[in-house]
């Protein structure tokens, strides 16, 4: 009986005693600075009601930093701004100066934009890994736009690490600050309709007698709320895959305030080339989101890598769509990885989407944005990337880790396309 | 859809029942390039998407927040 208490107590003793290693979730701080430039054409701007210009050019620049606070927590600021110029926005008001028409881009306010962004995470690891929780809170702003975000996320580890579950959940509280086409404001609240200098300065052709269907919006909130569910798994030491399911709600004003409609049942009017809206889209105030994809991936051998994904997607307003993307990675030396990549995407047409001219002024919702058109994809990728995982190369503290740069080309079987060029620095701090 | 879903999920879950990678195992598993998510630098790639395309959610991007109207 003493020697069982004396074991007993030695065990305790020795348990105590005994320092379990653990490893950081996160060694040291790290840096990431992200890139890119987007550009994009094609002749069914929504703006001018399917017809016209959908120049656009973007370009961002976001820093990314995550710092460990101790071995089981990590806060990262995530901090962007996107800075972009559109001919098809600046045809909002397209009468600014210049000749007024959809194929050309107007000089006025709309023409640009800055969108900028801040997001906070924090995530906490449990001592054995198995169990990690995060929140976050986002506010991102441009001039026509704000909208806040908080979100969380629990995931579970279990199967010796080997299988993953994860659940999150994520609330936007958006608000917009609608800017109207210039030729509807003057039949807004208060306004003095074809007494307005805009008429009596320029010639209305074709139907003279314009009268448009506008009112404000007087509700300019739109929320959304997601729910996802996560699942991944080793299927063997050089395969995983994992499933995804998100549901999304949306509320609130869901059109967007500046996208003209042209009815085919109202006579038209221009000023100078430029048709004066009939309307401004019109959609429901509710949107319900589902989608769920999988990934694959196979680690073929030391040179090449596989890489899949698959995503089914459904909403309510009659949309759905099929994803399918493929990325091979070839490690051409330890250092240089090329990622050669092919993406597919189709969908079928909302409920409410009408082709320019094709909507009726008696219809309930109607838009002509070519985004919500039925239409398939395809996009070709190619990229390189650089890794030293010794971080040799430094500025300041900061050595540089890898380096990835990416092209893609975008083209619908419409007369959309458009191309992407980003660029990602990783670096780790001494 | 959503029997399939669940079918699939189970299926998975069966798999995983018999399969276990040991730790010292998953030498390839932990390559960068196995990632079961998009690389950093693809995010704006993804952005872009969800501005454009009508689909979204279940691949890691945004799922709400922003008008995407330009």
């Amino acid at each position: 009986m003493c020697v069982f208490a004396f074991a007993k107590a030695y065990s305790q003793t020795s348990q105590d005693s005994t320092k379990v290693y653990k490893k950081r979730v996160l060694e040291t701080v790290e840096v990431d600075f992200l890139s890119s430039y987007y550009s994009q054409d094609g002749d069914n701007a929504a703006v001018s009601g399917g017809i016209g210009t959908e120049e656009l050019t973007d370009v961002t620049g976001t820093f990314v930093v995550s710092i460990p606070l101790n071995d089981d927590d990590v806060l990262t600021i995530d901090a962007g701004v996107s800075a972009y110029t559109s001919a098809s926005s600046s045809n909002v008001g397209p009468f600014d100066d210049g000749p007024a028409d959809p194929f050309q881009a107007s000089s006025g306010a709309s023409s640009s934009d800055l969108w900028a962004n801040v997001t906070g995470s924090y995530s906490h690891s449990s001592d054995d890994r198995n169990d990690i929780w995060s929140a976050k809170l986002s506010v991102s702003t441009e001039y026509d736009y704000f909208s806040v975000g908080v979100g969380g996320s629990y995931t579970k580890l279990f199967n010796e690490k080997n299988t993953e579950v994860s659940v999150n959940g994520n609330v936007y509280i958006d608000t917009w600050n609608a800017i109207y086409p210039t030729e509807l404001r003057p039949f807004g609240e208060g306004g003095n309709g074809l007494s307005n200098r805009l008429f009596t300065q320029n010639t209305i052709t074709g139907n003279t007698n314009y009268a448009p269907i506008f009112t404000e919006f007087a509700d300019e909130g739109r929320n959304s709320y997601s729910l996802g569910f996560g699942f991944s798994q080793i299927l063997h030491k050089n395969v995983q895959g994992s499933l995804a399911l998100d549901f999304v709600q949306q509320q609130g004003l869901l059109s967007t305030p500046f996208q003209r409609v042209y009815f085919g049942d109202v006579a038209d009017s221009f000023i100078e080339n430029f048709q004066l809206a009939d309307a401004i889209e019109r959609l429901p105030d509710s949107r319900f989101k589902v989608a769920a994809g999988g990934r694959l991936n196979w680690y073929l051998n030391e040179t090449f890598t596989v890489r899949t994904f698959y995503r089914y997607y459904y909403d309510d307003w009659g949309i759905t769509s099929h994803t399918a993307s493929i990325e091979v990675p070839i490690k051409i030396t330890d250092k240089f990885t090329l990622y050669p990549s092919y993406r597919f995407y189709n969908q079928t047409a909302a409920d409410y989407f009408r082709p320019y001219e094709e909507a009726l002024s008696t219809d309930e919702f109607y838009t002509s944005d070519y985004d919500l058109s039925e239409y398939s994809a395809n996009q070709f990728g190619f990229g390189v990337s650089y890794t030293d995982i010794f971080a040799k190369a430094h500025i300041w503290k900061l050595g540089l880790k890898s380096i990835d740069l990416k092209f893609y080309q975008y083209d619908r079987d419409t007369t959309f396309s458009s191309s992407i060029i980003t660029a990602g620095f990783k670096f780790v701090m001494d | 859809m959503m029997k399939k879903i669940i079918m699939l999920t189970m299926i998975t879950c069966l798999f995983s029942s018999c399969v276990v990678v040991k730790e010292y195992e998953k030498v390839n598993i932990n390559d960068p390039d196995m990632a079961l998510a998009d690389k950093k630098c693809d995010r704006n790639v993804t952005t872009a998407h969800s501005y454009r395309e009508a689909a979204v959610g279940a691949n890691g991007g945004k799922t709400g927040g922003g008008c995407g109207c330009n």
